[in-house]
């Protein structure tokens, strides 16, 4: 089995920071998984002339969606069973399987997880430390992991190929994913307070009057007239009537 | 008695299953309904990391549906089965007594029709659907709890 020299690991590493960039609803990140994955593949039988090439690209930008950290698992595990010349068919259901728990896992590990509790860490410290502590905070806590499950991810899905649930059953992914849930949790339910200690101090009456009915008045909507209006759109109508209130 | 929800979703276990149903349903209890994967032990090691280890996931064929539905319904309120096709649904509601689905992600592929920009459906598929539809089965599409259910006159209309 032929391997990709490391500079074609290093293209494919840095294209995957743009796999979302041609999402759609048709193939979602099926494109830039493809354009991702392209360097990996000159190295099969013929280079970009040959037959394996085409056929292996044909493959790599149809249909696809994962978490975008967790897509180097697929373009890795993807490309070394196109090296290992296995059937089309089985490629393609390897890359049909990866579909969601790669979504799954990353969800749970980023959305669910880094994200909130990064942000809250952040948000503590910006309320209670010097100016630019939390963004500082904010930033490497988000970006120290979410950088490493990239790398780690390009280099586990070649080493593993079909066998990926070995990858993604590591024992330090596993406690990531039971801890960072809780922790997540713990951090917002830590930052609150001291957020809200902070605005204490600088809002005036009538502003957390307003801010308060238009919290009530967000809530009933939200939980009775519009279900649909999810956290994005409550938040930033609260923002607004509590910048309002403010203006007032 | 709640009926339990039955998804229909190319991608079977992913973010907004597990996440965004699992948060909304409380749920305990994942029923991934596939001929091919219950077959297929790579696969369910796969579609169990994508599962938080609270919620128990079970790999069934559509013949041992017939039997296991009764037990699945039990827990309803926290249950879902996920199914990869309209077909798969098909066959599951004419061996099993489904009143409840919902269409979460059936994605864009040659012969098929943009209904919402997460369902596509060929002819076949949306005759099926309407033929479940008069046999008394809700259908509606829906991908996260957030969102607005559609329901299938609307969604086919």
């Amino acid at each position: 089995m032929g391997r990709p020299p490391v500079s074609a690991f290093v293209r494919t590493g840095l294209r995957l920071l743009t796999v979302q960039a041609c999402w759609n609803y048709e193939r979602m990140i099926g494109v830039g998984l493809g354009y991702a994955s392209e360097p990996l593949l000159r190295a099969l039988p013929g280079g970009r002339a040959g037959e394996p090439y085409a056929a292996a690209m044909r493959r790599a930008t149809q249909y696809f969606n994962a978490h975008p950290y967790l897509t180097g698992l697929a373009a890795g595990a993807l490309a070394r069973a196109e090296h290992a010349e296995v059937p089309g068919e089985q490629v393609e259901r390897l890359r049909d399987t990866l579909l969601g728990p790669l979504g799954a896992v990353g969800d749970r590990l980023v959305w669910a997880g880094t994200l909130p509790a990064a942000s809250a860490v952040g948000l503590a410290l910006s309320a209670s430390a010097p100016a630019g502590v939390g963004v500082a905070a904010l930033l490497t806590l988000y970006n120290v992991p979410h950088v490493a499950l990239r790398v780690w991810g390009l280099r586990a899905g070649w080493r593993s190929g079909a066998a990926l649930a070995r990858a993604l059953g590591t024992p330090l992914l596993r406690a990531a994913l039971r801890i960072i849930g809780p922790l997540a949790t713990v951090c917002v339910g830590l930052a609150l307070p001291a957020v809200a200690g902070r605005l204490a101090g600088t809002l005036e009456l009538a502003a957390w009057v307003a801010a308060a009915a238009g919290a009530a008045a967000a809530w009933v909507v939200g939980r009775w007239l519009a279900p649909s209006l999810g956290v994005v759109r409550l938040g930033l109508l609260a923002a607004v009537v509590v910048w309002l209130g403010t203006a007032w | 008695m709640t009926d339990v929800l039955v998804r229909v979703d190319d991608r079977l276990v992913h973010g907004q299953v597990v996440v965004g149903w699992g948060r909304a349903l409380g749920l305990r209890h994942i029923v991934l309904v596939d001929d091919a994967i219950r077959a297929s032990p790579w696969e369910q090691d796969l579609y169990r990391m994508g599962v938080p280890s609270a919620v128990q996931i079970e790999f069934a064929s559509v013949a041992d549906a017939a039997t296991a539905f009764p037990r699945w319904a039990a827990d309803a309120a926290h249950t879902i089965l996920l199914l990869g096709s309209v077909e798969t649904l098909a066959r599951l509601c004419a061996v099993a007594p489904v009143r409840r689905v919902n269409l979460g992600g059936i994605h864009q592929q040659p012969g098929r029709r943009e209904h919402l920009p997460y369902v596509f459906l060929t002819e076949a598929e949306a005759d099926r659907l309407r033929a479940l539809d008069r046999a008394g089965v809700a259908i509606s599409a829906q991908d996260v709890p957030t969102r607005r259910a559609v329901p299938i006159e609307e969604l086919l209309a």
